[in-house]
């Protein structure tokens, strides 16, 4: 085996070894017997409910030879309909579902949002998707919570007393030899109430209960693990706000962000206009100011050197300014873009530092929004494998397909690059998103990097 | 003169002491932040210090606030803030109190040598400079609510002029009448307004901007 693998081996066995004693196996098996109530609410209320009923309507004419006639079962099952529909129209379903929230919240850190509070009205209640999906999940969670036992029943409970055996039997069976005492059933979690397949007589037996409970202990964190797992499935996909609430949340999210975007925009431009064209035409007039008063009023000219460097530099400001004007304005909108993506792309690979080869293949056209935003996400991409990759090509795809326009950019530079290390890449990713596009990252240490940007063709 | 520079853009800051002190003005320290304007006006203690408004780290105020603080600190110091635009906010904390010795002008007023360079002699001597841009949305606002009505329009020109902090010396020069018409112009606006009598351009100054903002 390598000196990696030989790491790698090591470092499993000990998160294997460690397991068992972490925070998070411990706040699980919380969970689990926390959760215990919310598994058993809804099938105990459902028996005592239905039998009740049943008992009820144990005289005649209900009952006929001893079984409850088949009145008396519609009748049954009409209350725990009934039941089931109050308890979502009370309401009692989403406060339920609520003190779930919470305690996955607490206890696994998973924060799933609350619905949206439901509409007034009888209609509207009944009718309440998040309370229905609350019952659902109530309903579901009795299998859920019966494997959560399991896990934590079977695999820590019995495995932590296997590791007792060999105390108690110590202490226990130390009855003279001639005494014949029955052999003792070991728990394993495959014979749960110890039906005798695994059972011990001797005392090494017990080492070997203890070897058993030594690997269930090990063993039980992961079972746990999934437990959960699918309880947090059950959790993040029924208690949750619907997709249309938690596309109204996206949508607010990103819109906001859009308007940040654009009043920041807006700020750095009056920056760029305060601190670059403006104080160079300043500057520029009192260049020509002074120059005026060194060539005099009329007549002779006072002093004609000092007026021609003044001229001249205030030339040099002119210049300069419409350098910056050009830049500023090239920075809000590329003209280029007028003529299409393509071109503009092409001004920009062209223009870029480290050699950039470009490929568009774009059947058909997005709108001028889309385009401006690849754009900028393109210049955007360049600037920092320009600045931070230290890569030696660059290659731009461009391809429309089946209503997406796909940007990628790759190069063979260290890579490393990652979003949540400086805004570039986040704010690139967020302009994406609020379009409904998205953009992934490839950049392993060590390169080479790959960044694609999505967008629909139309905003 | 003695002259200490606060301005952040080198270029302008180069062309800023070219003129100064080709007019024949000496600038002791040409600096770039708030800080240092402070630390070299304790050092050289000007007549005049010339600070721009936005300076580092915050672009925002800095050269405001260092200015507010040497009118505190050191009170024969006389401090004209250059901006690239308007905030009658800065102008009203600048005339707190005092009009002596302060300027507010736009950078763009340093395209006219001779009108700049008067300013700062204006402040340093204990005058006042207020930029027309100042002065003219104040004028705006006043015209509008009908307050300058009984004046003539000479007589309005007078008073901007009063306004932005001139003598009437500077004001027969600057609108080519004598100097006697001027004062004839001035008493007639201090009449006509109701203004309280002042000794001095720059008291009346104030009396003037407190007149056309209430």
């Amino acid at each position: 085996m390598s000196a990696t693998g030989r790491v790698g081996m090591a470092a499993l066995a000990a998160t294997v070894v460690r397991a068992p004693f972490t925070g998070r196996a411990r706040r699980e098996i919380l969970f689990c017997l926390l959760g215990l109530p919310f598994g058993v609410l809804l099938p105990l209320l459902g028996f005592f409910v239905t039998i009740r009923l049943a008992l009820l309507a144990s005289g005649p004419p209900w009952v006929t030879r001893g079984n409850p006639a088949w009145p008396a079962i519609a009748a049954a099952a009409a209350a725990a309909g009934l039941l089931t529909v109050l308890l979502v129209m009370t309401g009692a379903t989403r406060r339920l579902a609520a003190a779930c929230r919470g305690l996955a919240g607490w206890l696994l850190g998973e924060r799933v949002a609350a619905p949206p509070p439901p509409r007034s009205g009888v209609l509207a209640r009944l009718s309440d998707a998040a309370g229905w999906r609350a019952m659902a999940y109530l309903l579901l969670k009795l299998p859920v919570m019966l494997f959560e036992l399991y896990a934590v029943g079977v695999f820590w409970g019995a495995g932590l007393f296997n590791l007792t055996y060999p105390y108690w039997w110590l202490s226990f069976r130390n009855h003279p030899s001639q005494v014949h005492l029955d052999p003792v059933p070991v728990v394993t979690p495959f014979d749960w109430f110890g039906q005798g397949h695994f059972q011990i007589a001797t005392f090494p037996g017990t080492f070997a209960a203890f070897a058993v409970g030594v690997g269930m202990v090990l063993a039980a964190p992961w079972v746990t693990r999934a437990a959960v797992a699918a309880d947090r499935r059950l959790i993040g996909g029924l208690l949750g706000p619907g997709p249309l609430a938690q596309r109204l949340r996206d949508l607010e999210q990103t819109r906001a962000l859009a308007v940040d975007d654009a009043a920041a925009r807006l700020r750095r431009l009056e920056r760029d206009l305060h601190d670059g064209a403006q104080i160079r035409l300043a500057t520029l007039a009192m260049n020509l100011g002074m120059a005026k008063k060194k060539l005099g009023d009329h007549g002779d000219v006072p002093d004609a050197e000092a007026a021609r460097e003044l001229v001249s530099a205030a030339h040099q400001n002119a210049k300069d300014a419409l350098a910056e004007l050009r830049e500023l304005a090239r920075g809000i909108h590329p003209p280029a873009l007028d003529n299409g993506l393509p071109h503009a792309l092409a001004t920009l690979a062209a223009g870029n530092a480290i050699p950039a080869e470009l490929t568009v293949s774009i059947p058909v056209r997005p709108t001028p929004a889309i385009e401006t935003i690849a754009y900028f996400c393109a210049a955007e991409l360049l600037a920092n494998a320009a600045k931070h990759s230290r890569a030696r090509k660059i290659t731009i795809d461009v391809t429309g397909r089946a209503g997406v326009l796909v940007l990628e950019v790759t190069d063979d530079g260290q890579g490393g690059a990652d979003p949540a290390r400086g805004s570039g890449l986040s704010g690139l990713a967020q302009r994406a998103r609020t379009v409904d596009g998205r953009m992934d990252i490839a950049s392993p240490p060590g390169g080479p990097t790959r960044i694609a940007v999505e967008l629909p063709l139309r905003a | 003169m003695r002259i200490v520079i606060a301005e952040d853009v080198a270029l302008f800051r180069a062309g800023l002491t070219r003129l100064l002190e080709d007019e024949g003005h000496v600038v002791c320290a040409a600096v770039a932040d708030g800080d240092e304007l402070l630390a070299a006006a304790a050092r050289h203690r000007p007549d005049v210090v010339i600070a721009d408004i936005r300076m580092p780290p915050t672009h925002t105020d800095e050269g405001l606030r260092a200015a507010l603080e040497l009118r505190r600190t050191r009170p024969g110091t006389a401090v004209l803030v250059l901006s690239q635009y308007i905030e009658t906010r800065y102008a009203a904390s600048l005339l707190h109190g005092s009009a002596a010795g302060v300027g507010y002008l736009l950078k763009d007023r340093v395209a006219d040598v001779a009108e700049f360079t008067e300013a700062v002699s204006r402040v340093a001597a204990g005058g006042t400079a207020l930029d027309r841009e100042v002065v003219s949305q104040l004028l705006a606002a006043s015209r509008h609510a009908g307050y300058l009505d009984p004046l003539t329009r000479r007589e309005r020109d007078v008073l901007a002029l009063m306004a932005e902090g001139r003598s009437n010396a500077g004001i027969a020069t600057a609108l080519v009448l004598t100097l006697g018409t001027v004062e004839k112009h001035v008493a007639s606006i201090f009449g006509k307004l109701g203004l309280p009598a002042s000794e001095s351009d720059n008291r009346r100054v104030l009396a003037v901007l407190h007149y056309l903002k209430s």
